[in-house]
């Protein structure tokens, strides 16, 4: 079973509340800081009291416990097949880690077992060798904040190179691919992988900064909803992955109000006219033009 | 551990924690996914279910919860940009599970006692230990019976936790051999985009804070509402099972069973949904169940014909735009249209490529090219082709009812837009 308490929030506390306790005995304000560290906002009370009040037996009044090690529980094995099954996805080749422990444990399921129906075809080849050399390169700077010096081909085919500051790794379930953000250079800030020839750790003697990312642009746009052809769960559902407000203004009349990156504006323009006419752009004025463009283009190609 | 709220006379204990997924699941995809409806909308439901559920998702969910007031009252909603969080916080719930005060008390000492997989002890010992060297410190020690310390050890065997030996009449219960992984980086990865992720979640808890080094884009978090169903879906294809499925049916709540033949999982990372493929006898069809409608999985007997019917899905899928299948007639439907494009707009052509599916493009000018697939149902294509709007110069569907309501819709957003 999944849903069990074993993996929930309120064992893992405990177990950090106990492992403090092995060595020393726990304060109050140890306890409560474990809770809010490892709980939900409102277990503070339920977890101390249970432990204070002896329901749970773990905790003696002197904040010592009568447990001997540190709490260590291995794998279940419901973990263990779920990590053999990613030890089979493609995309597991771009990390170095050996899952020869699990040779005895069935996949909790494999590639054959689901489908990815609507990905895009030309997402990146992640069993490339210079693909996997090029992304353990990324992914250790990303992760000691090194620079790197990258060569790569831009949209016309031209060879490009760059020398920046990786912050992290951008993954699209859609277009399968992973792009990396950057800083450090004021004329590339995402650089998709697939199109990286090489890469390795900056070597220059300029001292390359790193600059707080610039956060994202943010833009709005304002539908009008019209419930017909289940259009409201589909669209509900389709821009589900945004921050967004939705409000009910008649019977099938809904105002779903969706915020997006400016540098997503052509793909939002796309998204929205794909569900035709049960969504109305209104508001901004900016956005409806954009929409209006496009019906005006179709109109002139006689459909 | 439970507030007393006292509502008609009676005791009504507010818990943090939930015992059932269900109900949790139906208004976390509600505040998520609609986020419009006020506490009135939900009649199926009592008002103080309400609360107690808005209550808990505010205490796990914390700044992701908003509200709002209309004339209709307080609309709940929460809102989420997945493209900046780096770890899906509707995980949250499925570590809300509800316990007993045995069930944390016996855990913690029981692996303690079994500290290393050296340590062999019989269920008798192992419950004698509980109480004179755990128990016995506490102002009123708990008793746990030697039934109730077996139930929770064959549980935990059953988890892969602990084995047990027989050695002459004896049952003796260690510890599995310890296996740890803490790749945090792989965990950050596959638990958001590999099926069931939440379970690389669990196992990203027991680690310690780490530097994130991902994010995701297009990226359904709400796909984890459905874990728990997927994964009996996954069970019962691993055993080759038929299943009993529960669900809702999308205009009520009425609840229905039928027995099916689990074949496939398909998901789609464009539109938010998760399907189950299967085969119902009773139809001789393969259809597909939305997840989010299923609402409980039951294993029953062997599907000695799973592989065969999962070829036969296999074949299907050179005809699947989505998950419309084969019905019983065998037709197929014709899909073909044309767009054109500037001379340096050649990434359109790229983008039919890459979009195309089961379809087939070719370039028949300079700037345009033609898309034409066999499907079984041209209704499914309708969303992605009118994202070509403003290109499209001609479309001939063997369905001329679908293409009619292209056609129809075109015209319905000229009007929208003051276009005529």
């Amino acid at each position: 079973m999944l849903f069990h308490e074993i993996y929930g929030a309120y064992f893992n506390t405990v177990s950090q509340i106990i492992k403090k306790a092995v060595s020393v005995p726990v304060t109050d304000k140890d306890i409560r800081e474990l809770i809010s560290q490892y709980a939900f906002s409102e277990s503070m009370l339920s977890i101390e009291t249970a432990l204070k009040e002896q329901h749970w037996q773990l905790l003696k009044r002197d904040g010592t416990t009568p447990i001997k090690n540190e709490p260590d529980i291995s794998l279940t094995l419901l973990q263990k097949r779920w990590l053999k099954a990613i030890s089979l996805d493609p995309r597991i080749q771009l990390f170095d880690c050996d899952f020869s422990f699990l040779d005895d444990t069935e996949p909790l399921f494999t590639n054959e077992d689901y489908y990815i129906f609507d990905k895009y075809a030309d997402g990146d080849d992640f069993e490339n060798e210079n693909y996997i050399r090029n992304f353990r390169t990324i992914l250790k700077a990303v992760h000691e904040h090194t620079p790197l010096s990258i060569e790569m081909t831009n949209k016309k085919g031209n060879t490009l190179s760059f020398d920046v500051i990786p912050e992290y790794l951008e993954y699209s379930e859609k277009d399968d691919k992973f792009r990396l953000l950057t800083s450090g250079n004021r004329h590339v800030s995402v650089i998709n992988l697939g199109r990286i020839i090489s890469c390795k750790p900056y070597e220059g003697k300029a001292e390359l900064r790193r600059t707080i990312p610039e956060k994202p642009h943010m833009r709005s746009v304002t539908l009008e909803l019209y419930d017909e052809r289940n259009a409201l769960e589909r669209v509900m559902l389709h821009f589900s992955h945004f921050e967004k407000e939705a409000e009910k203004i008649s019977d099938n009349l809904y105002r779903v109000k969706i915020h997006y990156e400016q540098s997503d504006e052509t793909e939002m323009v796309i998204r929205v006219l794909s569900f035709g006419p049960m969504v109305k752009v209104t508001a901004p004025a900016k956005f409806v033009g954009l929409i209006k463009g496009r019906l005006r283009k179709q109109k002139s190609c006689g459909l | 551990m439970a507030e007393k709220l006292i509502k008609g006379g009676e005791n009504v204990a507010y818990n943090e924690l939930i015992k059932n997924f269900e109900r949790i699941r139906d208004y976390m995809r509600d505040f998520y996914v609609y986020g419009f409806k006020s506490r009135d909308d939900y009649t199926n439901k009592s008002a103080r279910s309400y609360d107690d559920e808005r209550r808990r998702l505010e205490s796990w969910l914390g700044d992701h919860m908003g509200f709002r007031q209309t004339a209709d009252g307080k609309n709940v909603f929460i809102s989420i940009n997945s493209r900046i969080t780096h770890h899906n916080p509707l995980y949250k719930a499925w570590k809300a599970k509800s316990f007993t005060d045995g069930d944390i008390t016996l855990f913690f000492i029981i692996f303690d006692i079994l500290y290393s997989p050296e340590i062999k002890l019989t269920n008798t010992e192992i419950t004698e230990k509980i109480d004179s060297e755990y128990l016995c410190f506490f102002d009123e020690p708990k008793v746990f019976d030697s039934s109730t310390v077996r139930k929770k050890l064959k549980e935990y065997e059953s988890q892969g936790l602990l084995v047990s030996e027989k050695q002459g009449k004896s049952l003796y219960y260690k510890r599995a051999e310890s296996v740890k992984f803490d790749h945090t980086v792989i965990l950050d990865f596959f638990s958001e985009v590999a099926p069931c992720g939440v379970i690389g979640s669990f196992l990203l808890d027991k680690t310690d804070t780490h530097e994130n080094s991902f994010g995701f884009k297009h990226h359904y978090i709400n796909h984890t509402l459905d874990s728990e169903i997927m994964y009996r879906l996954f069970q019962a294809m691993h055993n080759k099972s038929e299943i009993e499925i529960e669900k809702v049916t999308r205009r009520s709540s009425r609840k229905r069973t039928m027995k099916v033949v689990p074949l496939n999982i398909f998901i789609s990372v464009q539109n938010g949904r998760q399907y189950l493929m299967a085969y119902r006898r009773h139809s001789r069809r393969i259809t597909s169940y939305r997840l989010d409608y299923i609402t409980n999985v039951k294993e029953l007997k062997q599907a000695d014909d799973l592989d065969e019917l999962r070829d036969i899905l296999d074949n299907m899928k050179k005809y699947m735009w989505g998950v419309s299948t084969q019905g019983r007639g065998g037709r197929r439907e014709t899909v073909e249209f044309i767009i054109t494009y500037n001379s340096d707009e050649e990434y359109i052509y790229n983008r039919l490529v890459r979009e195309k599916r089961c379809g087939t493009v070719e370039k028949i000018g300079e700037n345009s090219c033609r898309f034409y697939a066999e499907v079984y149902d041209t209704n499914e294509m309708l969303t992605w082709i009118r994202s070509f709007i403003c290109r499209i110069t001609y479309i001939n569907f063997s369905n001329k009812e679908i293409e009619n309501q292209l056609r129809e819709d075109l015209n319905a957003m000229y009007r929208l837009y003051g276009l005529e």
